[in-house]
């Protein structure tokens, strides 16, 4: 298996190139524009890799993402969660809660975890090369090292904000308690963020991977007794919203153009 | 450069390297044209080893980025680039121009039928001797485009490597030069996994 | 077998010819005995590097794959005279 992270620092973000090199295939998760489509299409080149699915855990908020360009560019298809129709303004091919995607020996299976948004969804590899066991989980913005995804993101428009702060607070609780932690422990963990990032707590981990083992015992916000605890937790550990995020938002949504983005960012 | 411009630039002899994995490539390119697979580390050093000097090239790449990239490096190697295919092989077919293809087959189906082919291996001498596919004629690929002419037209030429990498620029060699080559894909390692026989010839005395 | 390395080449991410061309220019830079470790990641390899070891004289003392890297340890037998 072919495995890649790739770290944009200055937003602390990091999305992923993964695939079989037998079967000359490969998707990328979570594509930054600020790296831009050329790296990732470069990448793959170099890893003898076709890319034919542009994945997304969600619609993301704090970077502007150029899933859509690179699907285009590569024929790849641009896969979110099925609950993001009705938000987002473009096509996309959705994904069910369970649906295992495959290239070649590795499987990627979509685990809807709504929380930080209502269609975010974590992703679990398997490498059936070496073992049906899974190994790893891309957790997006639901669990992070060291902390959790803020469940206080909001766009500010009632239609696309369908669950109230409470209720994703509550959302990002079980989500990760029931479909996250219930994974086999030795499981890695890569989040979209690390580190500086507003996306989540300040108690956040410059290292950019984990386990679930090491985040069961050891996530503070994850430890809290409830859910009512973990809201006020999150609360108390918020860092300052991400830069422009409704902008940003407004645009990975499909709702604004990148003209209009970058008019609004200038001023 | 736009398909017509391709075309012309053809006509006046430069040549087609095609970038693209061998797949893509087996099943149409542009007629005539060379391929190899593309990389950032090693594409210089390897065109470098293997095209022959002093041919004018245009390149062939999807998507468009990676061909930007490699008129950059062949460039740098010292290789004349007139350019990249804009639109690629979509662009290609929509002006009208005829494509061509390369078989494949895999080392089953060449074990198969092994008395209704040539070999020819597209490794170094060492490797050959080492051990081969019976019968298989030692063909380098630095070599390939002067020795092009000697290897018979109108007969099946099985082209192997280790994998699939050099072969597929010997076996585009070939078949530009009207030979009828098809490529084996897994080359020497699917062979030698598969415990199909080999042999080896003694290194000819110095 | 425990086999310590002398020096390691990375030729991952490296295509046909060039693990091979490069572990022939690196094993010159050691000494009779000392041990080459050579990382690739072209499948080729496998077929390249046992006839590149003998050819040159060097002895290939184990390869593994692990995780998509083909691992090789290659023994400088003799001098290049």
């Amino acid at each position: 298996m072919i495995f890649k992270q790739f770290r944009y620092e200055p937003l602390f973000q990091a999305s992923y190139l993964l695939g079989c090199s037998r079967a000359r295939e490969g998707f990328v998760v979570d594509p930054i524009a600020d790296l831009g489509t050329d790296h990732y299409v470069l990448e793959a080149a170099d890893q003898g890799l076709d890319v034919v699915g542009v994945l997304e855990t969600h619609v993301h908020a704090d970077f502007v993402s150029c899933a859509r360009e690179l699907a285009e560019m590569t024929g790849a298809s641009h896969y979110l969660h099925e609950a993001a129709e009705g938000l987002v303004r473009y096509e996309f091919t959705p994904l069910a809660d369970g649906q295992t995607l495959t290239v070649g020996q590795v499987d990627v299976k979509a685990i809807h975890t709504p929380g930080h948004t209502p269609e975010h969804t974590c992703f679990l590899v398997t490498d059936r090369a070496r073992t049906d066991e899974p190994w790893a989980v891309l957790t997006g913005d639901s669990l992070f090292v060291g902390d959790v995804g803020r469940p206080d993101l909001l766009v500010g428009d009632e239609v696309l904000d369908v669950f109230s702060e409470t209720e994703r607070a509550e959302l990002q609780f079980r989500s990760i308690h029931e479909r996250l932690f219930t994974l086999p422990e030795h499981v890695e963990v890569f989040p979209n963020h690390y580190g500086g990032s507003t996306c989540g707590g300040v108690n956040m981990s410059g290292k950019a991977s984990s386990t679930i083992w090491f985040e069961k015992r050891f996530n503070l916000a994850l430890s809290q007794p409830d859910v009512a605890a973990f809201d006020d937790f999150v609360r108390e550990t918020a860092k300052p919203f991400p830069e422009s995020y409704q902008w940003i938002k407004s645009y990975n949504l499909g709702l604004i153009t990148k003209d209009e983005l970058q008019g609004a960012m200038r001023t | 450069m736009n398909a017509a411009e391709v075309a012309a630039a053809v006509d006046e002899g430069a040549v087609v390297l095609d970038l693209r994995p061998p797949r893509p490539f087996a099943t149409g390119h542009l007629p005539g044209a060379l391929t190899m697979q593309f990389n950032r580390a090693d594409l210089g050093d390897r065109a470098e080893l293997q095209l022959p000097q002093g041919i004018r090239l245009v390149v062939h790449a999807e998507p468009e980025p990676i061909a930007k990239v490699a008129v950059e490096i062949l460039g740098e190697e010292g290789f004349e680039v007139l350019g990249h295919l804009e639109g690629g092989l979509a662009a290609w077919r929509e002006a009208g121009h005829p494509t061509e293809t390369l078989p494949l087959i895999d080392v089953d189906e060449l074990h198969d039928e092994l008395d209704r082919y040539t070999v020819v291996d597209a490794r170094e001498g060492f490797e050959h001797r080492h051990g081969h596919v019976p019968g298989a004629v030692l063909f380098p690929p630095g070599d390939a485009w002067e020795r092009a002419d000697e290897l018979p037209a109108g007969t099946p030429l099985a082209v192997v490597c280790g994998d699939q990498t050099r072969s597929a620029y010997v076996a585009s060699v070939l078949r530009r030069r009207d030979r009828d080559a098809v490529l084996v894909m897994g080359g020497m390692v699917d062979w030698l996994e598969r415990g199909f026989e080999t042999e080896r010839t003694a290194a000819p005395a110095a | 077998m425990q086999i310590t390395e002398d020096k390691v080449l990375d030729a991952r991410g490296l295509l046909c010819p060039m693990p091979v061309v490069k572990a022939g220019k690196e094993i010159k830079t050691l000494e009779p005995g000392q041990v080459l470790k050579v990382l690739a990641t072209d499948r080729g390899s496998v077929a390249d590097m046992p006839a590149w070891a003998e050819d040159t004289g060097n002895e290939l003392l184990e390869w593994h794959e692990e995780n998509g890297v083909f691992v090789y340890f290659v023994r400088k037998l003799a001098s290049e005279d």
